[in-house]
């Protein structure tokens, strides 16, 4: 959305003649050019002497914004995109599978909501051994707690391959391990930085057509986002809204699938309910409430929201140790 | 719209747009009196505009090595958490419940109800960071940070007498030292204990954004004891909002210092009642939204007449109680049932 005098460097159809013409009505920026009637303008662009450049020129603009937009899509395009790309990845957790017919979908944004210490993290890192080990992807875990523990990883990657309490092989552990990625990040631009530059990588590796990242975990995202949020202005629900489209940006494009944690606050009657208020209730796609019997190693997760499930359903799981 | 996330004000975000700025590619190439004349700002304000704006360089694209900055694999930090030491309790089966102690690079949550050994715990880490690393300490100093002003002197040389006994008692026992190496008096150890009395929120706030600017200056030091984190925003808050705010821009920034100067982070926490599932029982202070701002998690109990301390989070470690017990020489294991004497 420039203003008509910086494209005059690259398309230098747009001379200073056409600027004033435009600029006798009112037009300054591609943005007025939008706003205004465009019959009109060509219209009176017609009777002016130099009326061949100025439609050239009118012309030349609205190619520059046709360029702008996502290209239009219908169902059939839709479709095949789902079926060949937005596979579903399993999370290594059969309960969880079952609940949500097959794991998490890649090209939608999954939200972990929990009280503390409900398993959040034990899932996140359950999902990334089983994700790097069994769909040999690569996972990028945003970790805002220190609490990504490379043993715990460890464990579980060697109950996945071998059941029967083997060690695994160091070089096949090594090359499973190597795909996942950690980062740490401490405030919500930091994050932004990575994301940015996840983005920069992603479509380099696309266009040499070699992309195997999977799956993005940011465990977990209501501790960048409370800082911000509620604070005098809506800066904050801002901050909430750009970061949750880029990542639906990033899921969708390059058909990564995206799960982020959130913790829970008292809701009525001392029912716990997820934090970040009423408008992020709308941003994922897919919402799971998580608990945890206490003391013991039994899990239930109840599905909050999803795009094509029934809302309600409850599962039990067991992470064992 | 992408300058919305650049770090910068509201207003200078809103002049960015109304100038025609909306995407950070229009930045990339711009020079800053450019910008300014634009914008109709200063050139300092321009310049830190364009220094926030990322520049395509940034990642390196050549060959195959698509590392973005800052990132470490699972492998390497596998190898790293072997080798990180850990800070002992000086009891053993606290010791042994934790996986050898105290972790560095984590935030360690220990709560209680009072009288339990909160502070007494604390004093034993900021006196056995100092030890030697084969006796299970660092040799490093600490940061106590005290806002309840239950830190005494006297107890903390007591222990410290307590704590250089053991070690030459060990040290004769393994036969490997001489007399000079042992080297430190128990008034060394007070003196590597740093000490910061906080007497307000305010006061707690800006001393934890301080303490970056303090570690870079004593990188010797490897634990921060906070003794408690929440007495200050349990009393006269009128605003929730706020607290909750102030509360997680704390727990980031206490995370950040951990992992940036690899050294363990300690908040001793208080305890309240809550109502759930028709009973009253007791849980951490500071509600639902600071429990999560913690890696580890410790609570101490009575059972009886027993103390137990539990692991109630932990990433790694499993969920287990151990028993231990405050005496006149710090935190020990509990010795009442055991009839034969322990080797410390």
């Amino acid at each position: 959305m420039a203003s008509l005098k910086r494209l005059e460097t690259e398309f230098p159809i747009l001379d200073p003649d056409f600027q004033s013409f435009c600029a006798l009505r009112g037009i300054f920026t591609v943005q007025d050019f939008l706003i205004r009637d465009l019959q009109s303008l060509v219209a009176d662009a017609e009777q002016q002497p130099s009326s061949e450049r100025f439609m050239q020129a009118i012309n030349q603009v609205l190619y520059v914004i046709d360029g702008l937009h996502q290209p239009w899509l219908n169902g059939v395009d839709l479709m095949e995109d789902a079926q060949k790309n937005k596979h579903v990845l399993s999370t290594g957790c059969e309960g969880m599978d079952f609940l949500l017919r097959g794991g998490l979908r890649r090209g939608q944004v999954t939200e972990l909501a929990g009280p503390s210490s409900s398993g959040k993290t034990q899932f996140c890192l359950l999902t990334a051994s089983t994700v790097a080990y069994k769909h040999m992807g690569g996972v990028i875990y945003i970790d805002t707690g220190n609490s990504f523990s490379a043993k715990r990883i460890a464990r579980f990657l060697n109950q996945i391959s071998c059941p029967a309490s083997e060690e695994m092989q160091p070089r096949v552990l090594q090359e499973v391990m190597n795909s996942i990625l950690c980062h740490s990040v401490y405030d919500i631009f930091s994050m932004f930085d990575v994301l940015h530059c996840l983005e920069s990588k992603l479509k380099y590796q696309m266009c040499r057509g070699d992309n195997d990242e999977r799956l993005i975990i940011i465990d977990s995202i209501s501790s960048l986002i409370t800082p911000i949020l509620g604070s005098s202005g809506s800066q904050g629900r801002a901050l909430m809204v750009s970061a949750m489209s880029l990542l639906k940006k990033l899921a969708h494009e390059y058909n990564l699938a995206v799960l982020v944690t959130n913790h829970t606050v008292g809701g009525d009657g001392g029912i716990p309910k997820p934090a970040l208020g009423e408008s992020w209730k709308t941003l994922p796609h897919v919402r799971l409430l998580l608990s945890r019997d206490c003391g013991s190693n039994t899990y239930q997760v109840s599905l909050l929201k999803h795009p094509s499930i029934a809302s309600g359903k409850a599962a039990k799981f067991i992470i064992n140790d | 719209m992408e300058v919305g996330r650049l770090p910068i004000s509201a207003a200078l975000k809103g002049k960015l747009v109304s100038a025609g700025y909306t995407s950070l590619s229009l930045l990339s190439s711009l020079s800053p009196s450019h910008l300014a004349r634009d914008l109709n700002i200063s050139e300092n304000e321009a310049l830190d505009i364009l220094n926030h704006a990322p520049h395509d360089g940034r990642i390196d694209t050549s060959g195959g090595h698509h590392i973005i900055s800052g990132a470490q694999t699972a492998w390497d930090m596998l190898h790293e958490e072997e080798l990180l030491t850990r800070i002992t309790t000086s009891s053993v089966d606290i010791d042994n419940i934790l996986g050898g102690g105290i972790s560095c690079r984590e935030v360690t949550e220990i709560g209680g109800v009072p009288g339990i050994g909160k502070t007494q715990l604390g004093i034993q880490l900021a006196v056995n960071v100092q030890l030697p690393v084969h006796c299970g300490g660092l040799g490093g100093k600490a940061i106590y940070i005290d806002t309840e002003g239950s830190f005494m002197v006297e107890r903390v040389l007591q222990i410290a007498e307590a704590c250089w006994d053991d070690m030459l008692a060990n040290n004769a026992i393994s036969q490997n030292v001489h007399a000079g190496q042992v080297g430190m008096q128990p008034k060394d150890f007070l003196e590597n204990i740093l000490y910061f009395r906080v007497c307000s929120y305010t006061e707690q706030i800006a001393l934890i954004n301080y303490l970056d600017k303090f570690i870079s200056e004593h990188r010797d030091v490897k634990i921060v004891v906070v003794d408690s984190i929440t007495f200050h925003f349990r009393q006269d808050f009128e605003d929730m909002a706020l607290r909750t705010r102030l509360l997680s821009g704390m727990a980031l920034k206490l995370m950040k210092l951990a992992k940036k100067f690899c050294l363990a982070v300690v908040l001793l926490n208080q305890v309240t009642t809550k109502y759930a599932e028709g009973s009253f029982h007791l849980t951490l202070a500071l509600g639902d939204s600071w429990s999560h701002a913690c890696t580890n998690r410790i609570i101490l109990y009575w059972n009886g007449n027993e103390r137990y301390a539990y692991i109630d989070k932990s990433p790694s470690l499993r969920s287990a109680s151990a028993p231990y017990a405050v005496t006149a020489r710090g935190i020990r294991n509990n010795v009442s049932n055991c009839k034969r004497i322990k080797l410390m």
